[in-house]
C-alpha cells in the first residue's frame, strides 16, 4: 500500500502539552500577548489583562514544564510599571526588556525582575515611538522595535540610542499597516507581522525587503490580522493567525506546510484549579462531552516562540495558556 | 443655515442617537433632515472590530461584565450608526435581564449584540431571538421549565413585559390561563451545557431545543387552539392590537416624550393618542417592522413639534454619552474608558444589570438628590474642561460670533453651543446676570483669550447645572 506525502515528508509535528490557565495572579496568565524564552528555560510572559483588573497587568515567569517561578511589574506609569505592555525580549545576559505601547517606552529589568532603566520618547520623529508593539534583540545586541503607529521599524542600541529605521505607511513591499509582532532568524533577518496588511514581511538586517508571505483571507497561506511570527533553526516560519484562530507553518521560501488549530488538554495548573472546584469539574465534563473542540482550540493566538529544544510555544491569548508543539524529523506515534 | 434647521437636527440626534458635536450637527443640518433620518434607519459600515480588539484584546469573547459594558459604551460614543446603538439601549430597557443573576458578562454582551443587530427588524423575529437567547432563558427560568414541571416565569413576562402588556383602554390583554399555556408552549426551549469559568473561561451559551421535554399537547392561547410551540405563540402575540399598542407606547415614551410608568398603561390613555395610532398603523402595514415604526415616528409632525423638545429627562446613559460626544472625549481608543463606563451606574443606571425584569423607572424618576449631584458634577467636569478638544472648538466658535460679546450674546451663544438648550426666561436672566458681573467679553489679546476661555468654561458649567440641562 502506497503512502502519499505530496512533497511534505521531512517534517512532522505533534502537540505536546498546554501550560497555564486564566488567572489574574500566580499560576496562570491573563490576556497574555507575548513571551520570551531564556537560555535557562525561564519563560517571561506579558500579561495585558484589562483595565478594571489592573492586578492582572504584570510579567509572569515560569517554564514550559509548568513550573511557576515568579512575577514582577504592575499596572501604572511609574518605573517598572506598565499600562499597555505588549512585547518582551531578552538580551544575551537574559536581561528582560518590556515594551509598553501606551507609554511609548522600553523598560529594562534583570532576569529576576528588578527594575534597571527605561527609555523611549513619544512622537513620530527619528528615534521617537508611537506604539512600540514588538521588540527583538539582534546578534549585535541592538534592539529592533516595531514602531506600530508610525508604520516603521526602528533599530536602537540596547540603551535606546537611535541607529536606523525603515518602512512607511502603505501596502507595497516594505510598507506597513499597523505592524505588530517581530522575530529575527539566526542571520538577523527581520520577520514582521504586518498586521493590517494580512502578511508577513521579511527583511535583511539592513532593512532591505526580501519577501512577503500571505494575503487576506482564511484559506491556506492567507491571514486575518497575523500578530506574531517566529522562525526555527531550520528557517521554518510560524505565524499566529490571530483572527483565524490558528497558527500557520511555512517553509523558508514561504511555501505553506501545515497549520495548528489548537489541541490542548487540561494543563497541570488547570487541573489544580478544577480539583478545588468540584462543581466546575462536573460542569466541564458535561460540556466537554458535548463539545470537546471548544476547549482544545486556539482563541486568538497571539504570539509564537521557539525554545532551544526547538519546541514551538503558542500564546493562546483568550484561554490564558500556552500550547506547546514539537517538530520532529522522524515520526513519533502518539 | 437656519437656526430652526440646526435645532431640529439637534433634536433628532439627541433622540435617535446620543447627541452630536456641534460640527456634526451642522453637517447633518446641511445634509437635510429626511436624508439624515434615512441614514439613521439604514446602518452601514461601523466600527472596526479588529482595531478595537487590537488595543483591548480582552474584547474578544469578553467574559467580564465590566469589559462588556466598556465595549458597549465605546460603541455608543463612537458608532456612526447612532440609531442602532440607541435601539439596542431601547430593547435593553424593555427586555430586561441582568448580570446579577446571569453572572456572565459574555451573555449580557451577546444579548445586547442581538438587540443591536436585529432591533430594527421585524418584531416577531426579535421575539423569537429573545426567546432563544440563552441569557434570557436562564434569567427568566425557562431553563427550569419542563413538560412535567412547569415554571411560568418566562411565559408571564413575555406577555406582561415583553409584548402585549397587561391591558389597554381599561381592558386586560390576556388571562392567567394564557400565561400557563404560553409557558407550556416554551417547554423544551433550553440551553446546551457550557464550560465553567475555570480554568479557561466560560464558553458562549447555545440555545437547544429538546423535543422530549416539550409539551406538544393541544393548547388554547388567546382564543386559538392547536398544539402550539413557542414560535406559534409568538405569531399569535404579534397579531394582537395589544402588541401594536405596547410597542407604540414604548417607542413614544423612549423617543418622543415621557409617558407614565408602564404599569399604568392599562388605565392611563396615551399622552398623544393620534401619534400612537400612527405608530400602530405602521406596525401592521409593515408586517411588524420596527424600522417602519421608527420611520413613521421620526418623519412625523408629532416628533418634529417644538412642544416635545426637552420633554424627556435624559437617562443616565444618554447624559454621559451625549456629553462625551459633545466634548470629543474617548473618540480614540485609550485608557480610562472603564471609569467612564461606570458613570451611568453612579447616576442610577447600571448598564447590563437592570434592577428587576421590570427595568428602570424612567422620566423624572431618574433624578433624586444623589443622582442629580452625579449628573451635574459629571456634566460640569466635562463641559468645564477647556483643555478638551471639543470644548476648545466650542470656545473658538463663540469667538467667531464677534470681536466683543455682550453678556446676553455670550449666554445665548453658550446655550446654542451646548444644545441648543432651551431655558426658561428666569434661568436665562440668572445666567445673564452672572455673565454681566465681569462685563463684555473680547478676545483680541492673549489675556483676553484666556479670560474668554475661562468664562466660557464657567458658563458651560452653570448651564450644566440648570434644571433644563437634565432634559433632552
Amino acid at each position: 500500500m502506497a503512502t502519499h506525502f505530496f512533497g511534505l515528508k521531512d517534517r512532522t509535528f505533534y502537540h505536546s502539552h498546554a501550560v497555564g490557565r486564566n488567572e489574574f495572579a500566580g499560576t496562570g496568565f491573563r490576556n497574555p500577548v507575548d513571551m520570551a524564552i531564556a537560555s535557562d528555560g525561564s519563560v517571561y510572559v506579558v500579561n495585558r489583562s484589562y483595565e478594571n483588573r489592573p492586578d492582572g497587568v504584570h510579567m509572569t515567569v515560569c517554564t514550559l514544564d509548568e513550573e511557576y517561578i515568579s512575577a514582577f511589574g504592575a499596572y501604572g506609569q511609574g518605573d517598572g510599571e506598565f499600562v499597555w505592555p505588549t512585547a518582551v525580549a531578552l538580551d544575551s545576559n537574559d536581561n528582560v526588556y518590556v515594551a509598553d505601547e501606551w507609554l511609548n517606552r522600553i523598560t529594562k529589568f534583570t532576569r529576576d525582575g528588578e527594575y534597571v532603566s527605561k527609555w523611549g520618547v513619544s512622537g513620530s520623529g527619528e528615534g521617537e515611538l508611537n506604539g512600540p508593539s514588538g521588540i527583538a534583540i539582534d546578534s549585535q545586541g541592538n534592539m529592533v522595535v516595531v514602531d506600530s503607529k508610525n508604520n516603521r521599524v526602528q533599530k536602537f542600541t540596547i540603551d535606546g540610542q537611535y541607529i536606523s529605521s525603515f518602512g512607511s505607511e502603505g501596502d507595497g513591499p516594505g510598507q506597513f499597516n499597523l505592524p505588530w509582532g517581530i522575530s529575527l532568524d539566526g542571520n538577523d533577518n527581520i520577520y514582521i507581522a504586518d498586521w493590517r496588511n494580512d502578511r508577513i514581511q521579511v527583511f535583511n538586517s539592513d532593512g532591505e525587503w526580501q519577501q512577503s508571505i500571505g494575503t487576506s483571507g482564511d484559506g491556506v497561506g492567507q491571514f486575518n490580522r497575523p500578530n506574531g511570527v517566529a522562525v526555527d533553526a531550520d528557517g521554518d516560519i510560524y505565524v499566529a493567525d490571530w483572527m483565524n484562530n490558528r497558527v500557520q507553518v511555512f517553509a523558508p521560501d514561504g511555501r505553506f506546510i501545515t497549520l495548528f488549530r489548537g489541541d490542548a488538554a487540561l494543563s497541570k495548573w488547570g487541573k489544580d484549579k478544577l480539583n478545588s472546584n468540584p462543581d466546575m469539574i462536573r460542569q466541564r465534563n458535561i460540556a466537554y462531552s458535548n463539545d470537546p473542540a471548544y476547549e482544545q482550540r486556539f482563541a486568538h493566538p497571539c504570539g509564537v516562540r521557539i525554545d532551544d529544544q526547538g519546541r514551538i510555544a503558542v500564546i493562546d491569548h483568550t484561554r490564558g495558556r500556552i500550547q506547546v508543539y514539537v517538530k520532529e524529523d522522524e515520526p513519533v506515534l502518539r | 443655515m437656519a437656526d430652526q434647521d440646526i435645532a431640529l437636527v439637534a433634536h433628532l440626534m439627541r433622540r435617535a442617537g446620543f447627541g452630536a458635536s456641534r460640527d456634526e450637527i451642522e453637517a447633518k443640518a446641511a445634509q437635510g433632515y429626511d436624508s439624515v433620518v434615512q441614514d439613521l434607519l439604514n446602518p452601514a459600515g461601523g466600527l472596526d472590530d479588529d482595531i478595537l480588539m487590537r488595543y483591548n484584546p480582552s474584547y474578544y469573547e469578553p467574559g467580564a461584565i465590566e469589559v462588556n459594558t466598556q465595549l458597549w459604551v465605546y460603541r455608543m460614543i463612537n458608532s456612526p450608526n447612532q440609531l442602532q446603538e440607541k435601539v439596542a439601549l431601547f430593547w435593553h430597557m424593555i427586555f430586561c435581564a441582568g448580570h446579577s443573576k446571569i453572572d456572565s458578562g459574555q451573555e449580557m454582551g451577546i444579548m445586547v449584540n442581538m438587540f443591536r443587530e436585529h432591533g430594527m427588524g421585524r418584531f416577531d423575529d426579535l421575539l423569537l431571538r429573545l426567546s432563544q437567547n440563552p441569557g434570557m432563558m436562564y434569567y427568566l427560568d425557562n431553563t427550569e421549565s419542563h413538560k412535567a414541571n412547569l415554571n411560568e416565569n418566562y411565559g408571564r413576562e413575555l406577555l406582561e413585559l415583553f409584548s402585549l402588556g397587561v391591558g389597554k383602554d381599561g381592558s386586560f390583554n390576556y388571562s392567567e390561563d394564557d400565561v400557563k399555556v404560553c409557558a407550556r408552549a416554551f417547554t423544551g426551549w433550553n440551553v446546551a451545557p457550557a464550560y465553567p469559568p475555570f480554568p479557561h473561561g466560560r464558553s458562549p451559551w447555545v440555545f437547544r431545543f429538546d423535543p422530549a421535554d416539550h409539551d406538544e399537547t393541544e393548547k388554547t392561547f388567546l382564543g386559538e387552539t392547536g398544539p402550539w410551540n413557542g414560535d406559534d405563540i409568538i405569531r399569535i402575540i404579534c397579531e394582537q392590537p395589544g402588541t401594536a399598542r405596547f410597542l407604540a407606547r414604548h417607542l413614544y415614551n423612549f423617543f418622543v416624550a415621557d409617558e407614565p410608568q408602564v404599569p399604568a398603561w392599562r388605565l392611563t390613555p396615551p399622552r398623544d393618542v393620534e401619534a400612537i395610532q400612527i405608530l400602530e398603523q405602521a406596525y401592521f402595514d409593515s408586517n411588524y417592522s420596527i424600522k417602519a415604526m421608527l420611520e413613521a415616528l421620526f418623519t412625523s409632525e408629532f416628533f418634529k413639534d417644538e412642544a416635545v423638545r426637552y420633554q424627556k429627562v435624559k437617562n443616565p446613559a444618554e447624559m454621559v454619552i451625549s456629553l462625551l460626544r459633545m466634548v470629543g472625549e474617548h473618540q480614540e481608543i485609550k485608557p480610562g474608558l472603564f471609569e467612564i463606563s461606570q458613570e451611568p451606574k453612579y447616576m442610577g443606571m447600571d448598564l447590563m444589570n437592570p434592577p428587576t425584569v421590570e427595568g428602570w423607572h424612567t422620566g423624572r424618576e431618574w433624578i433624586d438628590s444623589g443622582t442629580l449631584v452625579e449628573r451635574i458634577n459629571f456634566a460640569a467636569e466635562m463641559l468645564g474642561n477647556t483643555e478638551l478638544d471639543g470644548v476648545r472648538g466650542l470656545v473658538s466658535r463663540l469667538m467667531d460670533r464677534g470681536d466683543t460679546l455682550s453678556p446676553e450674546q455670550f449666554v445665548d451663544g453658550c446655550l446654542d453651543m451646548t444644545g441648543p438648550v432651551q431655558v426658561t426666561a428666569d434661568t436665562h436672566a440668572q445666567l445673564v446676570a452672572h455673565a454681566a458681573r465681569e462685563g463684555d467679553l473680547s478676545h483680541g489679546s492673549d489675556d483676553e483669550r484666556v479670560t474668554f476661555t475661562r468664562r466660557t468654561g464657567e458658563m458651560f458649567q452653570m448651564i450644566a447645572a440648570t434644571a433644563e440641562f437634565q432634559f433632552e
